[in-house]
């Protein structure tokens, strides 16, 4: 299958004690991944980290399967996180440039592999004090796949929307050495990118939460 | 409880999640959570936590992912406050 899926969540947000509670968790992680959480590559991770790392994996999934089946309703519980392997030394984050972006590189990721009935997906997620993004993808190595974070100023719904948009446009155009390019969304509700009125075969996905946006796309 | 009734409570429960306050003024059965009142996805579980303290219910996995829209919201929120009674 050929798509794209991510999301972000911005830690500032969260309520952390209600994230601890297990009325909230339980509605979206399955026991056998609360289970994961007592590995012991998990100890300096909190808790609350883990259960917004695994929100947003599901959710990137949840956008990448949706381009296929537009009738896919979100059922978080039935993505299943089959394993979780934390980044091997310490990693520096942090948008200190406000704009972090990946074409191909292996950095300090959280990487793993996610089921949904018989479709078998990895992910990669950057987790900073601020925020969690993630991304998704049939292919181990992420061949094609483009990757952007950037902070924003200004957090209400309209910016965030408007900076996503010319976010991974400017990403775009950079990469396909075009300028007419726009995105919209299709009936089905996931983005689109159009040069003219021209569909171009690019996979896009793009997230947004309070002051941070993120895109990914798939350039094969 | 009718689904008018069910509807003008919603508003309260989805109130602290959306900036869309016209538009949540004047939510109907069609009006999608995401789409319409530009909630993000990271406060749906928030959502369902906080109907199930405002009715008193317990919605289950099952239930909880056809909440997208106000219609699908009643539906769920008036099938378990039947089971209830």
């Amino acid at each position: 299958m050929k798509s794209a899926g991510n999301d972000i969540v911005a830690l500032k947000t969260i309520d952390i004690q209600r994230t601890n509670s297990p009325v909230f968790y339980s509605k979206f992680i399955t026991v056998t991944e609360q289970e994961l959480y007592q590995q012991p590559q998990f100890a300096a991770v909190t808790f609350e980290c883990y259960i917004w790392l695994l929100w947003s994996v599901k959710e990137s999934v949840y956008k990448y399967l949706k381009r296929a089946d537009a009738g896919l309703v979100f059922s978080p519980t039935k993505i299943k996180i089959k394993n979780i392997n934390t980044p091997l030394t310490q990693p520096v984050f942090g948008l200190n440039g406000k704009v972090w972006e990946s074409d191909h590189a292996i950095e300090d990721f959280y990487t793993g592999e996610v089921l949904y009935g018989s479709q078998n997906l990895y992910f990669r997620s950057k987790v900073d004090t601020e925020f969690i993004a993630s991304v998704v993808s049939s292919s181990l190595n992420f061949n094609g796949v483009y990757w952007g974070i950037q902070y924003i100023d200004t957090p209400d719904y309209i910016n965030q929307s408007t900076q996503v948009r010319l976010f991974l446009l400017k990403k775009l155009k950079s990469v396909l050495a075009v300028d007419e390019l726009k995105i919209e969304k299709s009936l089905s509700g996931y983005p689109v990118v159009l040069q003219g009125d021209m569909l171009l075969d690019i996979p896009v996905s793009f997230a947004h939460h309070h002051q941070f946006i993120s895109y990914s796309f798939l350039l094969e | 409880m009718d689904r008018t009734t069910i509807l003008s409570e919603l508003k309260k429960v989805l109130a602290p999640y959306t900036e869309n306050k016209a538009m949540l003024d004047g939510i109907n059965e069609d009006t999608d959570l995401i789409k319409d009142l530009k909630i993000n996805s990271a406060n749906l579980v928030d959502i369902i936590i906080d109907a199930e303290s405002q009715y008193n219910i317990e919605i289950d996995f099952d239930a909880a992912e056809k909440m997208y829209n106000v219609g699908n919201c009643i539906d769920v929120i008036s099938e378990k406050l039947n089971r209830t009674v």
